[in-house]
Order: C-alpha cells, then sequence, then structure tokens
C-alpha cells in the first residue's frame, strides 16, 4: 500500500537524525493512520455536524417546552446530566466520525437542561459556572474527540466570562484576555513541545488552537459589547502593553525566520511595528487579532488565518466608528495610516529585492 | 522526496520517542511558513491594508461634506484619483496580484463618485440607482481583471441593487419573487464560474470564491421556499421549487462528479431544513417537534456517513 511506504519513509528519515535510541510503535501507528483515512473530517462535515446539531437541539427544546417538562426541576437536572454522560460514553466508545451530531446535540442539550434546572433551584451563576467548568474539564479528560473537545473548551472559556459579566466586576475582562493571549501565544510557539508530551495533551492540540483563538476574541467582544472602553482606560493600556509586547516578541522570531540580520534594518522594524501598534493603545482588539494574524502565518495554519482577518477587519470597523471624532478627522487619520502602510509595501518589496540580488 | 504533513507529524510523535527538539526541526522545515511565503503575505498584507485605509480615508473625507468645496472641486478631486490609479495600473510594472488590489481600491472610488454626485445633486444615499451606476460603471474592470475578490464586491453590489429596487420601486414584488431572482442570478455567476475553465485554462476561480456563491444561491432558495411553505402558493413559488430541484440535482452531480464535498452537504442540508419546516406547518404539537428532531438528526448523520463513504472511495 501506498501509504505504508509513505510512513515507512518518514520514519526512516526521522531515525536518520534521531539516532538508534530512536524506537516507535509500528502497529499503533499504522492503526492510527487508518482511523484517519477512515474518520477524515473536510471543513464541510465539520460545519454540517455544528449545525445539524444546533437544528435538532433547538427542535428537541421546542420539543420539551410544550410537553411542560420544564417544570419539573429535579427532572431536567437528571435529564440534563443524563445527556451530558450519555454524550461522553457515546463518544468515548463509538469514536467515530458519524455520531458526531448525535453527541454533540446531546451534549449542547445536556448542558443548556442543566443551566436551566439548577437556576430554576436558585442555585446562582457564582455554583453553575464553576459547575460547568469542572464538567467541560472532565469531559476533556476522557474523551479528546475534535469537535468535543473544541466545544468544552468554548464552554470552559464562557463560563469564565459569564462569571466576570454576571458579577459585573469588569476589570477582570482584560486579566482574562491578558491570560489567554498568553496561553494561545505559548500553544502556538511550542507545538513541538504539545506534541512531544502525553498522547492526550497531543491530541487535544488541534481543537485547543483553534478554540483559543475563538476565547480570546469573546474577550474583546465583551469589551466592544458592553462599551467598556471609556471605563477601563487604564486596564486596556495595559493590556495593550502586554499584546504589543508579544508582538514585538513575534516580530523577532519573524526577522531570524526572514534572516534579516543588518542591525538597523531590524532596529528600523523595530521601531516602526512599536510605532504602528501604539496608535492602537486604545482599542487592545486590533493588536490581538493582528497578533492572531501573525501567529497563524507563522504555523501556517489557514483557519486560523481567516477567521483571524476577519476579526481584524471588524475591529478596525469598529474602532474607527466608536471614535469620537469628526468625519475630518478620522478621513485624516485613515489616509495617513494608508500612506504608511503603502510605504512599508515599498519598503519591503525593496527590501527583499536587494535580498534577492545578494 | 516525502511530503510530511501535519498529520504525520502528528501520528509519529504519539506513538514514538521522537524528541522535542527533531519534531521542531521537522515543523520547522516541512509546515511553517517560509521565507518566501512570508515576503508575499507581507506584501499583500501591507498593500491590502495601504490601500484599504487610503480608500476609506478618501470616504471619509467625502462622507464628512465640506461646504466649503465647490462640488466642480469635490468631483474633480474623485475623478482625478480614479485617473491616477487606472494610469498607474496601466503603465506601471507592478505584479498582477498588486495591480487587481489597485483596481479593487479603483473600483471603490467609483462608488464615492456616485455616492458624492448623489449627495450635491439630492438623489437620495439608498436609492437603487446609486448601486446601479456603480455596478454598471465598473462592470467592464471586473471582467477586464478577473480578480475574485473584486468579482465577488460587484456581485455583492448587483444583490443589493436588486434588493433596494424591490423596496424602493417595485413594491408589487412578491417576496417569493426576489428571492428566486436572487437565487436564479447567484446560481447563473455560480455555473459560469465552474465552467469557466472548460473554455479558458488561464482562468480557475478560487474555492472560497464559488463556495460564497453557492451559499448565497442555496440560502435564497432556502428562504424563499421556507417562506412559500406557509403562504399559499402561487406561480412563483412553483418555479422556484422546479429551479431548485433542478440546481440541487446539478449540484450533487457537481459534487460527486468533482469531488467536491461542498455540495453535497450544503445541499442535503437546504433540504433537511425545507423538509423540517414542511413538518412544522403540518402541525405544532410535541409529537411533531420529537418527531422532527429524531428527523434532523438521522438524515444529518445518514448525510454525513455518506460523505465520509465517498471520501474514502476518493482518496483511494
Amino acid at each position: 500500500m501506498d501509504k505504508l511506504a509513505h510512513i515507512k519513509n518518514i520514519l526512516d528519515k526521522i531515525r536518520l537524525s534521531e539516532g538508534t535510541t530512536f524506537n516507535y510503535n509500528e502497529d499503533a501507528i499504522v492503526e492510527e493512520y487508518k482511523q484517519l483515512t477512515e474518520n477524515t473530517s473536510s471543513l464541510a462535515i465539520k460545519i454540517l455536524s455544528i449545525f445539524g446539531g444546533l437544528l435538532t437541539t433547538l427542535f428537541f427544546l421546542g420539543f420539551l417546552a410544550i410537553t411542560g417538562l420544564y417544570d419539573s426541576e429535579i427532572g431536567v437536572i437528571v435529564f440534563g446530566a443524563a445527556f451530558i454522560i450519555a454524550a461522553i460514553a457515546i463518544n468515548k466508545i463509538v469514536s467515530k466520525l458519524i455520531i458526531d451530531t448525535i453527541s454533540f446535540s446531546m451534549y449542547a442539550i445536556g448542558f443548556i437542561l442543566l443551566a436551566f434546572g439548577l437556576y430554576n433551584l436558585n442555585l446562582g451563576y457564582n455554583v453553575i459556572a464553576p459547575l460547568f467548568i469542572i464538567i467541560a474539564m472532565c469531559a476533556l479528560y476522557s474523551t479528546q474527540n475534535y469537535m468535543f473537545s473544541f466545544i468544552s473548551i468554548l464552554i470552559i472559556s464562557a463560563s469564565f466570562i459569564a462569571l466576570i459579566v454576571l458579577n459585573e466586576v469588569y476589570n477582570f475582562i482584560p486579566l482574562y484576555i491578558a491570560i489567554y493571549t498568553l496561553i494561545t501565544t505559548y500553544v502556538f510557539l511550542n507545538e513541538a513541545k504539545i506534541l512531544a508530551s502525553s498522547k492526550r495533551v497531543s491530541k487535544l492540540y488541534d481543537p485547543l488552537k483553534t478554540a483559543l483563538i475563538f476565547s480570546l476574541f469573546f474577550g474583546f467582544a465583551v469589551i466592544i459589547a458592553t462599551d467598556l472602553m471609556h471605563d477601563l482606560t487604564y486596564q486596556l493600556w495595559f493590556l495593550s502593553g502586554i499584546i504589543i509586547a508579544t508582538i514585538l516578541y513575534l516580530v523577532s522570531v519573524i526577522i531570524k525566520k526572514n534572516d534579516i540580520t543588518a542591525t538597523k534594518t531590524k532596529l528600523l522594524i523595530y521601531i516602526l511595528s512599536t510605532l504602528i501598534l501604539a496608535s492602537t493603545l486604545y482599542l487592545p482588539a486590533i493588536s490581538g487579532a493582528l497578533l492572531i494574524i501573525l501567529l497563524n502565518v507563522l504555523v501556517n495554519y489557514k483557519t486560523g488565518l481567516a477567521i483571524g482577518i476577519i476579526a481584524f477587519l471588524y475591529f478596525i470597523i469598529q474602532y474607527y466608528y466608536d471614535l469620537n471624532l469628526t468625519l475630518l478627522t478620522k478621513s485624516i487619520l485613515l489616509m495617513s495610516s494608508g500612506i504608511v502602510f503603502l510605504l512599508l509595501y515599498v519598503f519591503t518589496s525593496k527590501k527583499l529585492n536587494s535580498n534577492e540580488k545578494i | 522526496m516525502t511530503k510530511i504533513d501535519r498529520d504525520d507529524i502528528q501520528i509519529i510523535s504519539r506513538n514514538s520517542n521522537w524528541s522535542e527538539k527533531n519534531i521542531d526541526q521537522t515543523l520547522k522545515e516541512n509546515i511553517y511558513t517560509s521565507k518566501e511565503a512570508w515576503q508575499k503575505f507581507l506584501r499583500l498584507f501591507f498593500i491590502s491594508l495601504g490601500v484599504g485605509f487610503t480608500i476609506a480615508g478618501i470616504i471619509f473625507f467625502f462622507a464628512y461634506n465640506w461646504a466649503n468645496l465647490d462640488k466642480f472641486i469635490k468631483i474633480g478631486l474623485i475623478e482625478s484619483l480614479i485617473i491616477a490609479t487606472t494610469l498607474v495600473i496601466l503603465f506601471t510594472k507592478l505584479s498582477n496580484d498588486i495591480k487587481n488590489i489597485i483596481l479593487t481600491g479603483t473600483a471603490m472610488l467609483v462608488g464615492v463618485l456616485f455616492a458624492v454626485f448623489g449627495q450635491i445633486y439630492q438623489t437620495g444615499a439608498n436609492a437603487y440607482d446609486f448601486f446601479l451606476g456603480w455596478t454598471l460603471f465598473i462592470t467592464l474592470w471586473v471582467a477586464v481583471s478577473n480578480f475574485a475578490p473584486l468579482w465577488l464586491i460587484f456581485i455583492i453590489l448587483i444583490n443589493t441593487t436588486i434588493v433596494l429596487y424591490s423596496q424602493q420601486i417595485a413594491h408589487d414584488w412578491s417576496f417569493v419573487f426576489i428571492t428566486t431572482l436572487l437565487f436564479v442570478i447567484n446560481s447563473v455567476f455560480l455555473i459560469a464560474a465552474l465552467f469557466v475553465n472548460t473554455i479558458t485554462k488561464k482562468l480557475n476561480p478560487p474555492r472560497w470564491f464559488t463556495n460564497s456563491l453557492a451559499l448565497a444561491a442555496i440560502t435564497a432558495s432556502t428562504i424563499g421556499i421556507s417562506y412559500g411553505l406557509f403562504n399559499t402558493p402561487k406561480g412563483v413559488f412553483f418555479t422556484l421549487i422546479t429551479l431548485a430541484l433542478i440546481a440541487y440535482g446539478s449540484g450533487i452531480w457537481y459534487g460527486l462528479k468533482a469531488k467536491n464535498g461542498f455540495y453535497l452537504s450544503v445541499i442535503p442540508f437546504s433540504i433537511i431544513t425545507i423538509i423540517s419546516v414542511l413538518l412544522v406547518n403540518l402541525s405544532d404539537d410535541f409529537g411533531m417537534f420529537l418527531l422532527i428532531t429524531i428527523f434532523v438528526i438521522t438524515s444529518v448523520t445518514l448525510v454525513i456517513k455518506n460523505l465520509i463513504n465517498l471520501q474514502k472511495k476518493w482518496i483511494n
């Protein structure tokens, strides 16, 4: 089989660099490849299972509403818990792509019912949200299926945000974003370390990457939706500082990758990046989205790049829309940034051309 | 030379004692963005931001509606900008990508021109004729450049024009008729985009472009049919159903032939949605909702199962 030759080829190559101590479990590798070809999930299938799951959840909740099952709190809680456990169990036993829709909708319905029941029992959100975080963590520990892990990580992030927003301690939103920024950067830059660690963690890598991007943007969305820009100026500056420092670190990685060695050029790049980034100090969402774009280009992850670009455009539009200036000032600001970028374009093309000549 | 992808690295690293240092090395050499790709990305990123910001600045400038600025100067300014950028495109040796990005910016300037014209002569900002003029006057550029983002803007403009025309002028158009019209137009563009490379090999529209068109067409037909089901059916409704049937059939055929899973998942999902709406329309007691829940979950699972089987066949 073609695939077997392919695996052998790669393994031989690795042995060359690793030396004699390199050993592997060939059966397990072949088995995983078999699993992979049987369960290759295209983006179309992923989206289909999400939308199918949502539609199912919607109709099932409609069904429950009409039957009046909501009236019994204990019934709802038992139902919810049973759905979550069943969803995890199904996923663990039949790790096939086909049941993704079923287990995903059961998982979602379970959480909604549980939240509903617990809330009616007058257990406040300060009990429910931490409980959800624990449940999602347990789910992450027991099954590493892509969809499931993705949703579980999102539930964890959403619970943190819910805790902050419902308790009205908005000061923690910048902290939430700062922590997620650092985690995301760490995860993207240490792919090898994570893959080389335990099997469980390694399997979580792909969903973790995508879910972290979404979680980070959740945080920014809260800032924009609640109009925090005006109340939290200093906290947001602090947050911008952290994001900008992270980007500058990333710039140093990119400089190395592009073999730029001249000190003068390096210095110029750092100064220009700092100046441009400093102009976004008021809204860290822009530098945050830029960070995501750069990280995704660096590790060559297309889906993340697309999400990053859409978020970037949205945040920029939002930023100028909210800016309390006359249209004329905005216009001058926009045009001058445009000219700066055009100059940067000329600068990069020139530099690259001269590099090619050498 | 074996090509190593992410899956290879992940599977092997999970089942061996491959060292972190060498995994990192392999990732950097085989997966991560190379120096050349970085430079291409930076160039496109800067020129897009540069053109985008400048055009946005120009739009804001005219939106400010400077009272002291004479109308001849206003229109003259935009026109000279349009001429200047067009000259840059015609007479410089920039790469085609860059020229296309500038042309897209220029096409936006045409919009600004019509907006300012409307502002001066009080034609109303949202009037359909503003979008109609804009659409018509960039048609040639769109055809010449064959730049997918510009084509997308063009098609969005056509859709906007139709929706505005139906709201402002053609009050007697029914909702189903409008969705039928949008469905037909987007489908025609989609079919053209899918088959253009059989005529000339030079043109090869990107996947995201054809997928967006297909999504637009299918959204129109799904909403149109679902809406039509809740109202007394008229002649247009049957036309829409017939057209949708033909289009869905050809879409499935194309998906199978071109081994494209996108059409094979979007079309069935549209059908599942329509059938669910039909069922709700028949009855809305709890038994029906349970039935629909089971129907949706089974049908989606079946579609996914078939897709997986097809994928397996395509790989081998």
